[in-house]
C-alpha cells in the first residue's frame, strides 16, 4: 500500500521542496490523511485548559515528554549544518589530502590532531564521546583516511586508544555519575585493521625520521638522500614541520603501550609502563615546544584558548553531525578544552598512572589502602581511577595473585592459615573477603560518590562485625579458662573479630575525612564533626593495639626463629609508628572539638543560628549512617552534647591537647625519615598543632569577653584539620 | 520535587480545573471525532522538514500535540530526497507553533468521511470566525 502513502505526498508540503512522505509506509491498506484543518476546527471547539487523551494518559508523565524544537531537549533539531556525514565530505567538509598545497596539507594535519587531542581530554573530563572525539569526520569515515598515511595513522590510532580506555573503564565500573563515558552507541568506534594501528605508526614514523635526516644531512650527502620524497615543499619549515609530527605520533604510540601495560595481568607490565610514561611525558614536552614553530607560520590570527598549536581553526570536525548521538543525554553545548589545556590532562594523567606503576606487588592490605588514599589525594581523573582499580581486583584477587581470603590471614598476622581449607571455606571468610573487594572498588571512585558508597557499606561491615561477635560468644562463651594454644579456632575468630571491627572504624574516619573534601560541613558544624572524629579515632587505635597485642601475643608463644627477630622488629615499629600517628589525630581532633566548643560557650562565635535546622537535627543528618552502623555504639547527640556543653577555653588551654600532638609529632619524624608522604603528613599535623596552640593561648589570655577578636578557621595547612586564626578587627 | 511527587499520586485529572476530564463535557461532534484518532498512527511534519511517527496520545486546545512511542525521520541529505534516520524517541511533544503537517493512518473510506468533515468543520469554523469580525 505503499503507493498510497505516496499518492498523499503530493498533499503535503512545507517550503516548496517536495517532502518524501513516500517513503514513510502507512499501513497496511491504509494512507495517510491529512488531519491539519480536521484538528485545527476540533481544537477550536476544546474549552480552554481541555485535554484529549485517552485512558492512560498521566499529567506526570506527559511533563516528561521530549519538546521538539526546544533546542535544550531536541537532539535532532535541524542546525545550520549539514544533514549527515556523507553530506558533509560531499560538500568538501573533510577533504583529503586537505589541501593540494603540500605545505598547507601539512599545517592541516597537525591542527586536526591537536585538535583531536583537546577532543580526547575533553571526553576525559566527562563529555559525551559523540560531541568530542567523533565529532571528527576524518574518524567517522576513517577509510576514506587511508590515502594520506600522517592522517590516516594517527586516526587509527586515536580511534584503538579510545577502545582501550573505554574497555578499561566500563570494565572497572567506577563510572557510576560518569556513565556518558562509555556511551558509544552508533559511533564507528570498532573497526577492522585497528589491530595494525601500532605498525601503519611505526611505518610512517619511520618515513618521517627519514625526513628529518634528509633535511639535517650537510648538503654533500643530500644528493645520496634525494630519491626521498619531502614532507612538503617549503625546505625551511621541513625541519619544524617533521618534529612536530615526531612528537605527536611518538607520544600516541607511547601512550597506546601505557595503556596496554597497564592491562597485562597481575601487574606484570608495570615496570614496562613507566618506561613508556616516562617517553610519553617526554613527548609532551616536545609538542609544547613544537608550538612556537606552529604559531610562527600559521595561516591564520592565533587565539589563546585555540584547540590547537598553531592557534588556527581546525578542517574536518563538526559537532552538530553527531549530536542526534548523543541521547540520552539532551545535546549539550560543549566547550573543549584547550589545546594547552588538554596537554597539561595528560600531562596529569601521566603523572597519576606513574604513581599506580610504583605500586608494589604482593602487599599487605593495610598498605594498600594506604596507597589508595595517597593516590586519591592528587585527586585523579576517570581514567587513572579506573586503571588503579583493575590492577588492585583482577579475578577476584588482590592484584590478581593473592585470593583475598590470603589477603585476610595475612592481615590477621596467621600465616599458618594461608593455605588452610577451612579457613578459606569459613562463612565469615568469605564474606569479609568479598566486603575487601568492594572496599577497594569504593576506594577508587570519585570522592563524592565514594563517600555515599562507603556510608553505605558501614552497614554491612558492622553487620559481620556483629555476626562474628555472637558466633565468637556462643562457641566459646563458656570456654574461658581454655589456652589460646590449645584452641586454633577459637584463636582465630577472635582475630578476625578484632580486625573486622578495626577495618569498620577505618571505613568510618574515612568517610568522615572526605566530608572535608568535598566541603559537606559549615563552620558551626565542625565541632561536632571533630567530635565525632575524635571518637571513631579513639576507636581505631583500640582496636589496633588489641590487633597488635594479639598478633605478637601470638608470636611469642610460637617461640620466633632467630633469623625473624630482625624483621619483626621493623615491622613492630612501622605498627607502633601507625598507632602514634593516630595517636596524633586523637589529640588534634579532641582539641579541636573542644576548642570549638570553648569559643562557642565562652565567646559565642561557630554558634548555630540556622532558621531551618537544629543542632541536633544537623547532628543526625551528619551522622545518620554512621549512627544506624553503630560505629560506634551508644554515640548520641545527647552524649556529644554532654561532652561539649562544659568546654571553656582555660580548661581546654590547660588541658594542652595541641601540645601533646606536637609531642608525638616530634618523635614520629624519625620513624618516616624513608617515606616522605608520611613525612609531608606529620609536617603538616606539626603545623596545624603549632597553630592551633597559639590561637588558643591568645584567645585564652585576652578572654571571651572581647568582642573585637576574630576567630575564623583555614584548611591551609591540612585537608582536614583546621587552623583557627585570630584577628583584631 | 514535592509537587512533582503529589501530582504523581493523585489522579491528575481527577480534581485539577485545568484538565477536563477527556471523555466528557463537551458535546461537540469534532472532539468526539478527534477523540476517536487517539491511537492512532499519526504523523506529523514540522518545520525543520523532519517528520515525527507515533501513537496520537494527548491534543490540547492550542494544538499542542503529544505522541506516544515516536520515532524520527530525517533526511540525511539537504538537496534531494534520500534515505531517511530513524531513531526512536519515546514520548514527544510538538508545539502547534512548530508544526508544518499532520497525517493520520486510516482507511480509504475513512480518509474520504475525514476530508468531507474537514471540508465541513472548514465552512463552520469560516463561518464562525466571519461571525465573530462581524
Amino acid at each position: 500500500m505503499a503507493n498510497h502513502g505516496g499518492g498523499a505526498a503530493g498533499e503535503v508540503g512545507s517550503g516548496g521542496r517536495p517532502l518524501p512522505l513516500s517513503s514513510i509506509p502507512a499501513g497496511d491498506h491504509t494512507v495517510w490523511a491529512d488531519a491539519s484543518p480536521f484538528i485545527e476546527a476540533a481544537c477550536n471547539d476544546l474549552q480552554d485548559g481541555e485535554l484529549v487523551h485517552g485512558e492512560n494518559f498521566s499529567l506526570f508523565a506527559a511533563m516528561s515528554a521530549l519538546e521538539i524544537m526546544d533546542p535544550k531537549m531536541d537532539s535532532g533539531v535541524e542546525n545550520s549544518g549539514y544533514c549527515s556525514v556523507e553530506e558533509a565530505i560531499e560538500n568538501g567538509a573533510a577533504p583529503i589530502p586537505l589541501s593540494l598545497d603540500r605545505t598547507i596539507d601539512v599545517q592541516r594535519t597537525i591542527d586536526v590532531m591537536d585538535h583531536l587531542l583537546a577532543c580526547e581530554a575533553t571526553w576525559h573530563k566527562g563529555h559525551s564521546l559523540a560531541q568530542t572525539v567523533f565529532s571528527c569526520i576524518y574518524l567517522l569515515r576513517i577509510e576514506r583516511t587511508s590515502s594520506h598515511a600522517l592522517l590516516h595513522s594517527y586516526c587509527r590510532i586515536t580511534r584503538a586508544t579510545c577502545n582501550a580506555i573505554i574497555s578499561a573503564v566500563a570494565d572497572a565500573r567506577t563510572h557510576e555519575e560518569e556513565d556518558l563515558f562509555t556511551m558509544a552507541y552508533g559511533l564507528p568506534l570498532k573497526g577492522e585493521g585497528d589491530e595494525k594501528c601500532l605498525s601503519i605508526l611505526n611505518s610512517v614514523e619511520e618515513t618521517i625520521s627519514r625526513q628529518l635526516r634528509a633535511c639535517k644531512a650537510p648538503s654533500s650527502k643530500k644528493k645520496a638522500l634525494e630519491d626521498l620524497e619531502s614532507l612538503q615543499t617549503n625546505p625551511d619549515l621541513e625541519e619544524g614541520y617533521c618534529r612536530a609530527f615526531l612528537c605527536r605520533l611518538r607520544f600516541r604510540k607511547h601512550f597506546y603501550h601505557v595503556l596496554m601495560c597497564l592491562r597485562k595481568p597481575q601487574g606484570r607490565g608495570l615496570e614496562l609502563a613507566r618506561k613508556h610514561v616516562a617517553s610519553c611525558l617526554s613527548e609532551l614536552a616536545s609538542m609544547y615546544k613544537s608550538l612556537e614553530f606552529l604559531r610562527s607560520v600559521s595561516y591564520g590570527s592565533a587565539q589563546e584558548d585555540s584547540t590547537t598549536a598553531s592557534g588556527c581553526r581546525p578542517v574536518g570536525f563538526d559537532v552538530s553531525l553527531n549530536s542526534k548521538l548523543s541521547a540520552p543525554t539532551p545535546p549539550r553545548a560543549i566547550r573543549l578544552l584547550s589545546w594547552k589545556k588538554a596537554v597539561g590532562y595528560f600531562e596529569k594523567l601521566l603523572h597519576d598512572l606513574n604513581v599506580l606503576c610504583a605500586f608494589t606487588l604482593d602487599p599487605m592490605l593495610e598498605d594498600t589502602l594506604r596507597f589508595v588514599v595517597q593516590f586519591q589525594k592528587s585527586q585523579p581523573d576517570l581514567v587513572a581511577r579506573a586503571h588503579l582499580q583493575l590492577l588492585l581486583v583482577q579475578d577476584g584477587k588482590l592484584c590478581g595473585r593473592d585470593f583475598f581470603c590470603d589477603v585476610i590471614s595475612k592481615a590477621l598476622a596467621l600465616p599458618e592459615l594461608a593455605k588452610d581449607q577451612e579457613f578459606q571455606k569459613n562463612e565469615f571468610v568469605v564474606q569479609l573477603g568479598q566486603l575487601v573487594i568492594n572496599l577497594l572498588k569504593i576506594l577508587c571512585t570519585n570522592s563524592a560518590w565514594q563517600r555515599r558508597k562507603l556510608g553505605k557499606i558501614l552497614q554491612d561491615w558492622s553487620v559481620i562485625s556483629m555476626q562474628l561477635e555472637l558466633a565468637f560468644k556462643r562457641e566459646f562463651g563458656e570456654m574461658l579458662n581454655v589456652s589460646i594454644d590449645e584452641n586454633i579456632c577459637m584463636k582465630v575468630s577472635k582475630h578476625l573479630l578484632i580486625w573486622a571491627q578495626e577495618q569498620t572504624y577505618w571505613i568510618a574516619s574515612r568517610f568522615l575525612t572526605l566530608g572535608f573534601e568535598l566541603e559537606l560541613y559549615s563552620p558551626t558544624d565542625y565541632c561536632m564533626v571533630y567530635w565525632y572524629m575524635y571518637v571513631v579515632f579513639v576507636k581505631l587505635l583500640e582496636k589496633m593495639q588489641m590487633r597488635i597485642a594479639a598478633s605478637s601475643d601470638n608470636s611469642r608463644r610460637k617461640g620466633k626463629k632467630k633469623r625473624d627477630h630482625t624483621k619483626d622488629s621493623g615491622r613492630d615499629a612501622g605498627v607502633s609508628s601507625s598507632c602514634l600517628l593516630l595517636q596524633c589525630y586523637i589529640f588534634l581532633s579532641e582539641g579541636l572539638a573542644m576548642m570549638l566548643a570553648a569559643l562557642c560557650n565562652d565567646c559565642k562565635v561557630f554558634q548555630m543560628t540556622s532558621p531551618f535546622n537544629g543542632e541536633e537535627e544537623r547532628f543526625v543528618q551528619h551522622f545518620e549512617l554512621l549512627q544506624k552502623a553503630q560505629v560506634p555504639e551508644h554515640i548520641s547527640y545527647y552524649l556529644f552534647k554532654d561532652s561539649t556543653l562544659h568546654a571553656r577555653l582555660f580548661n581546654v588551654a590547660k588541658h594542652n591537647y595541641f601540645r601533646e600532638a606536637q609531642r608525638i609529632i616530634a618523635s614520629l619524624k624519625g620513624s618516616f625519615s624513608g617515606e616522605p608522604d608520611k613525612l609531608l603528613e606529620v609536617r603538616q599535623l606539626e603545623q596545624v598543632a603549632e597553630h592551633n596552640r597559639i590561637a588558643l593561648n591568645v584567645v585564652n589570655q585576652v578572654g571571651g569577653q572581647d568582642s573585637s577578636l576574630k576567630v575564623s578557621l583555614e584548611f591551609t595547612h591540612h585537608p582536614y584539620f583546621a587552623v583557627a586564626v585570630v584577628k583584631r578587627s | 520535587m514535592e509537587t512533582a511527587s503529589t501530582q504523581n499520586t493523585q489522579d491528575p485529572h481527577s480534581d485539577s480545573p485545568l484538565v477536563s476530564e477527556g471523555s466528557s463535557g463537551n458535546s461537540s461532534p469534532l472532539v468526539a471525532q478527534l477523540r476517536k484518532l487517539l491511537f492512532r498512527r499519526m504523523l506529523i511534519g514540522v518545520n525543520d522538514g523532519r517528520f515525527f511517527l507515533g501513537l496520537f496520545h494527548c491534543v490540547d486546545k492550542q494544538g499542542n500535540i503529544i505522541l506516544q512511542d515516536a520515532v524520527e525521520y530525517r533526511s540525511t541529505r539537504r538537496s534531494s530526497p534520500s534515505p531517511m534516520e530513524q531513531p526512536s524517541l519515546g514520548l514527544i511533544w510538538i508545539p502547534a507553533s512548530c508544526r508544518s503537517s499532520c497525517h493520520v493512518d486510516c482507511s480509504i473510506e475513512e480518509h474520504m468521511s475525514l476530508s468531507s468533515l474537514a471540508y465541513w468543520a472548514m465552512r463552520l469554523f469560516g463561518s464562525r470566525a466571519k461571525l465573530g469580525i462581524e
